[in-house]
């Protein structure tokens, strides 16, 4: 049976690195059904072995991973309702490798981090994140426009009540306003998504009615189906259709000025929710714009791109400056966090190589360095039930161990060379720089402006003088912690020292997908800037990018 | 030409009407002292049997309208077709009789938890459903007015039926005024209908139909406002929130869901036979109908403290969703109002058997706040009823979900197909409301499962009807939202989707007498 099972999974890795962490939820509560009385432990326990198991599958795939073909891999098809083409369909490519497996590899760090904080409902608890885990997979590996969206929805839920049931104070407004913006999104991504198909269904009238991404089997798919950009009516062209489905994605980012929802969720999120939040579900967001926005609409891309950029721009500066002002630990991450995907968003709409490369490796490094911020902040949460950072003060004397972590970590966020920040940081900016050297200097205000909130307070939590009483009885960090922060912070140091066994894979995708939109229209030489500015910008690039990665 | 008629194609209905007759008689008999159980009966005993006697006989017709589904068009007097018993009219049977099965289980404990447990709710319950079940193949004007009425005054009744509370006996006034006038104006349009064309047959008055003539439109028009008073549409819609609040909890969850299948059968039948020459005006006034009851039943819901009367309100906005459906006035667009309609059964009836199981000590326990801590003290009731409201604001993978794609698919579809801009509108302000509507069912899993039980109001454990009717209720909306295509395996080659479209279909070329 066992050896039944084995090869199931070996010919259908993806599929069980999508349900494994739901399916599995079976064991336990058929054990539950039959009398079996299991202790909050062993579900906590069991939890765990089910998310290590999925984070090697995760590690397996990586492995299994081709880095030389550009196309999509461990493709499964299978019908699902019939007659309405829509299917089982996934697969995975350089675009998604990185993201799925940062995902399986966060599950297991946030259940043990939240070993302790999470008391109440346990099982309930344990349902949600595998929940959310399964939603998630399922987004970042869905080939199918149906598929894709239900997985896309099917995370709110979990989300909803992982906020509200175990959130702060403010939880029930801030898990309302989540849940309502992004399905407000989403709803009209729907619409956009059925324009879509019907326009494919009349581009190709011998086929099927089909929701799938990519052709299978020989068959085209939506990303074949030319899409006009004027004559149609409107809400056919290419620049209606990229509205609606980019306000589902830039309010999932979140884009400036679709960005409220998020450092209410996150202050009001316990430290599963706001690590969860941060280090994967905004990154669907970011996702949705690379893999389905920009090779479908790519003229549109082309002509709102500025509007984008500006909007970019106008969030990394805006979250700098908020950021600097807060009290809140929290808070002041989470608008770090809206300033830092501002950068993702700028390398995506730089639509070169290195822009998307840097905005992927982005991605998967604010998830890190982001998520760690907030598994820290929770630490420290845990022990002093605050998190204004006027009632520290001189922590390092204390908390020694800690205090390491949190500065490694906050020197991986504003982007030190030699950690994980700084690659994408860079690559991003060289890619920027190509398109609009203006939009470049404006984002580097940015970077400086994050080492000062950054910095700023670090130097007010942790070192001065020991301002309070209560935190002299802090104790420093414990096995289980010190396990959590180290498996975090080994990843940063990996992608800051050696970024190639990252960006590699993504390569061949990646200019797969530029090639994808210039096939389709875009004329990404002219947006880049005419003749020679574009010819130095490409050469510099070059440049550094080859001692970059050969480090 | 011989006088054939086929009394066999009537079967559903022989089922029920055998059941409406024969109930009060039951009654009477189980009253006595002396009973043919040789000892007298007390009240509740007398109403469980009454139930499963309505039990038995709905699930007779719903098994004889399961095989009339699979079988060919039957009509009843050939010579004078007022009845077509095809796909579409089998299937809305179907959906209204376990929409009325469904009703009839829950009563039995809720009647006595009101201290209302008259036997004669049963015979009225089934009474309506006769009414119904004639509405949705009536193909002509007289039958449908007389099954209109047969529908609709046994629900006057039954929202009155809790005789000692005021709100109950409002709640009948209420329904039998606006109800009355209703009926008028759609008699009149009716009349005007025959005067200009001379025939009461729906399609014939479609053949004769001139769109040009004020007369036919007039007609057309009062015949629309009188079925849009049916289906709580706005601006005919300010009837439904009082009354439902008002009625017995079991009753408003019967009107709100058979009710206004029985009545889309009917709007369906009097626009695809009757109206469809004059196609072009009437479904821009029903596109601005639509509109207008999606966006006011939504934002109207919003604000409700009272979990009845915000299911009034949600049931109106989906009759909007069900109008998208029958403005794009294609196969698909049918299919889907057919689909939302089972759907939208499972899906409402779900919410109000929780409610219903709430009411306790003589009264209804039906504001919001007293669903708070549902999720800790009555764990399924908490899910049957977060699964419905999810279902409701239509999020995957619930059916919810599966029917509202439909919907807007076919209305995307047709609006691609033509390049009609008004279907895309249609499909954005649709979604859109959608998003709105989760403001008040988003409220409902927050209160049960964010705040704290109330500890002196726990709510009694749900008995095995109810959990019956729980469990239906979820497994439905989760097969229908996840497998929509293969559900019903179990009774034979039975595909819902494609069924559905079958029967749409068969709207569309009706059998010629």
């Amino acid at each position: 049976m066992l050896d039944g099972i084995g090869g199931w999974v070996d010919q259908h890795l993806l599929t069980a690195l999508i349900f494994s962490p739901i399916a599995s939820l079976l064991v336990p509560m058929m054990l539950e059904a039959f009398g079996w009385r299991l202790s909050v432990t062993m579900w906590k326990g069991f939890a765990l072995i089910v998310s290590l198991v999925g984070l090697g599958l995760g590690i397996e795939v990586w492995r299994r991973f081709d880095a030389t073909v550009g196309s999509m891999q461990m493709v499964e098809h299978s019908t699902w309702i019939s007659g309405y083409g829509i299917n089982y369909y996934v697969g995975i490519d350089g675009i998604s490798l990185f993201l799925v497996v940062l995902a399986a590899f966060l599950l297991p760090i946030i259940l043990i981090a939240s070993w302790v904080e999470i008391a109440k409902r346990v099982k309930q608890y344990i349902f949600f994140m595998m929940l959310l885990q399964t939603g998630m997979l399922g987004a970042f590996l869905s080939l199918n426009l149906f598929l894709f969206y239900v997985f896309w929805e099917v995370m709110l839920i979990p989300m909803y009540f992982v906020i509200g049931i175990w959130g702060g104070p403010g939880r029930l407004y801030a898990t309302v306003k989540f849940f309502i913006y992004t399905m407000l999104g989403s709803l009209l991504m729907l619409v956009g998504i059925l324009v879509l198909v019907f326009l494919h269904y009349q581009q190709f009238p011998g086929d099927p009615v089909t929701f799938d991404y990519i052709g299978f089997a020989g068959a085209p798919g939506i990303i074949d189906t030319p899409i006009p950009t004027e004559g149609q009516p409107w809400w056919q062209n290419q620049s209606c259709l990229f509205l609606l489905f980019g306000l589902s994605f830039a309010i999932k980012v979140p884009v400036f000025p679709f960005h409220t929802w998020l450092p209410d969720a996150h202050v009001e999120a316990p430290t599963a929710g706001s690590v969860v939040l941060a280090g994967v579900l905004l990154k669907l967001g970011t996702y949705g714009f690379l893999r389905y926005s920009l090779p479908l609409f790519p003229v549109a891309t082309i002509d709102l791109a500025p509007w984008v950029l500006g909007l970019a721009v106008i969030g990394i500066i805006y979250g700098a400056l908020v950021a600097m002002v807060q009290q809140d630990i929290k808070r002041l991450v989470a608008y770090a966090s809206v300033s830092h995907l501002g950068f993702v968003m700028l390398g995506l709409f730089a639509l070169n190589l290195q822009g998307l490369e840097g905005a992927l490796l982005q991605m998967v490094n604010h998830g890190l360095s982001t998520g760690a911020l907030f598994l820290l902040v929770g630490m420290l949460y845990q022990r002093r039930h605050v998190r204004d950072i006027a009632e520290f003060g001189g922590l390092a004397r204390v908390m020694p161990t800690f205090t390491a972590f949190f500065v490694i970590t906050t020197m991986a966020s504003i982007g030190l060379p030699l950690l994980n920040g700084f690659v994408g940081e860079f690559l991003i900016l060289i890619g920027i720089f190509a398109v609009s050297p203006l939009v470049a200097v404006l984002a580097t205000s940015g970077i400086i402006l994050s080492a000062v909130y950054m910095l700023w307070m670090v130097r007010r939590v942790f070192f001065g003088p020991l301002l309070h009483d209560v935190n002299r009885k802090l104790v420093d960090l414990g096995l289980r912690e010190k396990l959590v922060a180290t498996a975090m912070v080994v990843p940063m140091i990996w992608i800051g020292i050696y970024p190639s066994s990252f960006l590699r894979p993504m390569d061949r995708s990646l200019s797969a997908l530029l090639r994808k939109m210039e096939a389709r229209g875009a004329d990404i030489a002219a947006y880049q800037g005419l003749g020679e500015s574009s010819g130095r910008a490409s050469k510099e690039s070059t440049d550094t990018s080859g001692p970059e990665s050969g480090e | 030409m011989s006088m054939s008629l086929d009394i066999a194609a009537l079967g559903p209905m022989l089922a029920v009407g055998v059941g409406a007759i024969l109930l009060p008689i039951a009654e009477v008999l189980l009253a006595r002292k002396r009973t043919f159980l040789s000892r007298p009966l007390t009240r509740e005993r007398r109403g469980t049997f009454l139930a499963v006697g309505s039990l038995l006989c709905l699930v007779i017709a719903l098994i004889v309208s399961f095989n009339g589904f699979v079988g060919p068009v039957r009509v009843f007097n050939m010579s004078n077709p007022m009845i077509v018993m095809d796909r579409v009219s089998h299937f809305l049977n179907i959906v209204v009789l376990l929409g009325a099965a469904m009703t009839v289980l829950v009563s039995v404990k809720y009647l006595a938890d009101i201290r209302t447990n008259h036997g004669e709710y049963y015979a009225l319950v089934m009474s309506s459903v006769l009414g119904m079940m004639f509405l949705t193949s009536a193909t002509d004007l007289i039958l449908l007015f007389l099954a209109l009425e047969l529908m609709s005054i046994p629900l006057y009744v039954l929202s009155g039926f809790q005789r000692e509370s005021l709100r109950s006996n409002e709640s009948a006034l209420k329904y039998f005024l606006v109800g009355s006038f209703a009926s008028a104006i759609l008699l009149y349009g009716m009349a005007l209908l025959y005067g200009a064309t001379g025939s009461v047959s729906l399609a014939e008055i479609g053949a004769r139909f001139d769109p040009e003539s004020a007369i036919d439109m007039l007609g057309a028009a009062l015949v629309l406002v009188g079925l849009g008073f049916k289906i709580s549409s706005v601006p005919f819609h300010q009837w439904a929130p009082d009354v439902y609040e008002g009625a017995p909890t079991t009753v408003t969850g019967f009107m709100a869901t058979t009710v206004k299948v029985a009545a889309f059968g009917a709007l369906l039948r009097v626009l695809t036979l009757a109206l469809e020459p004059a196609s072009d005006v009437v479904y821009g006034a029903l596109w601005v109908i639509a509109v207008l009851t999606m966006t006011v039943g939504n934002l109207m819901a919003i604000i409700q403290q009272n979990i009845k009367r915000m299911l009034a309100y949600s049931s109106i906005a989906h009759a909007g969703y069900v109008l998208v459906g029958l403005i794009v006035g294609t196969i698909e667009g049918y299919a889907a109002v057919l689909f939302y309609l089972l759907v939208y059964t499972f899906m409402t009836l779900g919410a109000f058997t929780v409610v219903a199981i709430l009411a306790k000590g003589g009264e209804d326990r039906d504001r919001i706040d007293d669903l708070a801590g549902l999720g800790a003290t009555r764990p399924l009731m908490a899910a049957a009823m977060a699964i419905s409201m999810f279902a409701l604001a239509g999020i995957p993978p619930t059916a919810g979900f599966m029917g509202k794609f439909q919907l807007f698919r076919a209305a995307i579809e047709r609006g691609t197909e033509t390049g009609d801009t008004s279907l895309f509108v249609l499909a954005i302000l649709g979604v859109l409301n959608s998003a709105v509507s989760l403001a008040y069912y988003l409220r409902v899993p927050l209160v049960m499962y964010f705040r704290e039980p109330d500890a002196k109001l726990t709510p009694d454990l749900p008995g095995f009807f109810e959990r019956f009717v729980l469990l239906t209720c979820l497994a439905a909306i989760v097969l229908l939202g996840v497998v929509p295509g293969d559900v019903f395996v179990i009774f034979g080659d039975f595909d819902i989707l494609s069924k559905t479209t079958a029967a749409a279909q068969q709207l569309l070329s009706p059998p010629s007498p």
